[in-house]
């Protein structure tokens, strides 16, 4: 294949959508061209960011990961997915220095420990003085799925502020849009799935006062919500309540970004 | 030795390489949500799209050395992978998926939906607005192919041009997203 004809494939190769003869003939190309690499690359990183969707990862995929990974033992138990770190201190103790390649298992008993602090990771709680939100609409609905439409649309209006909801300890984000009229969608999660009876709540604070912007389930990804019952908060904040939500946060704020 | 979690990608893929687990956990943590992501995207099924993020992470696992940093990022390193593996389970069923493709053509043509792309909001408003300025013909060739898995020659097929002009188009789309994402300053999926 000339280097004319490869160039012509590579943004149908970087989408995966050449086979058979023309595929091995490119590959070839490939192996002996440094100029249709580099290009390449810079289309399949065009295609990554297209095919970026980042969702919710489903619960004990990790575990069938770590249970196949090569030179296990049958009875070892895998690791849990170091989702949150505990603040201060890092649940990874297990030196890898120690995990060389003629020492194909690792010690996981170090991290136990640390991971199960971890699983009830603390970003900030609240304070005790907390206010009734007596004058204030308190929202325990849940709230409804957004088109993506409506989203979009939300994302190209005038005025639209985009805020961040996050962690100082670790890596959960949401993102949401917010117009001014108060209608606004959260955009993307990658808030873990929770267990059967728990779900997200998402709460506008005004001060150190919370009002319920209502109810995200247990595994939130797109949602449109109102501020109705608060106009001005400073911050949105997430926390995980008992399933039916709580009037007042009773989790510890999971993520939470400055309005 | 820094804290797993401040590791660059690099670090972490080196450390994998050392057999560590954790560093192997950590890349998951950090990247499994996109790849299971698009392959759910693209398989249209979410435990397909498990299997897919099995093997993709077991993969980086086996040969660590196939991740080169000096050619990109790993999340496209990885979505690369994904796609890839996707692909082969779609075409593993093709002919049907392919008359299910004409039949969802003579239908309605959704919009496309980007918002579930997000890997952060500023690029996927910028990946949006570079797929909505291409003119309609080499936005759909595009989508067709990655999206819904097909070849090159399949989607000229769909859309009953020549294949040559498929091509064409698909690169053409491709080059023309690339100049307009590196003018807004997105270069990549680095996360």
């Amino acid at each position: 294949m000339s280097h004319d004809e490869a160039s012509d494939l590579l943004g149908a190769y970087a989408l995966d959508a050449v086979d058979g003869d023309e595929f091995t003939e490119l590959e070839e190309h490939l192996e002996t061209c440094p100029r249709c690499r580099a290009e390449l690359d810079s289309l399949r990183d065009v295609a990554a960011a297209m095919g970026n969707s980042v969702e919710p990862l489903p619960e004990g995929l990790w575990s069938q990961i770590a249970v196949r990974l090569p030179g296990r033992q049958e009875d070892e138990e895998p690791h849990p997915m170091p989702r949150l770190t505990p603040e201060g201190g890092s649940p990874f103790r297990s030196p890898v220095s120690r995990t060389g390649p003629t020492r194909r298992r690792r010690s996981v008993s170090t991290i136990v420990g640390a991971i199960a602090v971890a699983a009830a990771a603390v970003a900030v709680v609240f304070g005790v003085g907390l206010v009734r939100a007596d004058n204030k609409v308190s929202n325990l609905q849940s709230v409804q799925a957004a088109p993506a439409a409506a989203v979009t649309a939300a994302l190209r209006a005038p005025g639209h502020r985009v805020i961040t909801l996050d962690s100082s300890t670790h890596a959960e984000k949401v993102k949401m849009v917010v117009l001014p009229s108060g209608q606004g969608y959260m955009v993307s999660s990658t808030l873990p799935s929770l267990d059967k009876g728990r779900i997200y709540q998402l709460w506008a604070m005004e001060g150190n006062q919370p009002i319920s912007l209502g109810l995200l389930g247990s595994s939130p990804n797109q949602a449109a919500f109102v501020m109705a019952g608060s106009t001005r908060p400073s911050h949105l904040s997430i926390t995980a309540e008992p399933a039916g939500g709580s009037v007042f946060p009773t989790g510890q704020i999971i993520v939470t970004g400055t309005v | 030795m820094p804290r797993m979690d401040e590791m660059s990608d690099a670090q972490l893929v080196t450390s994998v390489a050392r057999y560590s687990e954790v560093a192997l956990a950590e890349a998951y943590r950090r990247h499994g949500g996109a790849v299971f992501g698009l392959a759910k995207r693209v398989l249209n099924n979410p435990t397909d799209a498990e299997d897919v993020t099995q093997e993709v992470f077991l993969r980086l696992w086996n040969q660590p050395d196939r991740f080169d940093p000096a050619r990109g990022s790993l999340r496209s390193f990885l979505l690369a992978q994904a796609h890839g593996r996707a692909v082969d389970a779609v075409r593993s069923s093709s002919s049907r998926r392919a008359r299910e493709a004409r039949d969802a053509l003579r239908t309605a043509e959704s919009p496309y939906d980007m918002q579930r792309e997000v890997w952060d909001l500023a690029v996927a408003d910028q990946v949006a607005s570079a797929m909505g300025e291409l003119p309609e013909e080499e936005r759909r060739a595009i989508e067709l192919a990655y999206f819904d898995g097909h070849t090159y020659r399949e989607v000229a097929e769909l859309l009953d041009q020549p294949e040559g002009t498929v091509k064409s188009r698909i690169r053409n789309g491709m080059r023309r997203m690339r100049a307009v994402l590196a003018d807004a300053g997105v270069r990549g999926v680095d996360a």
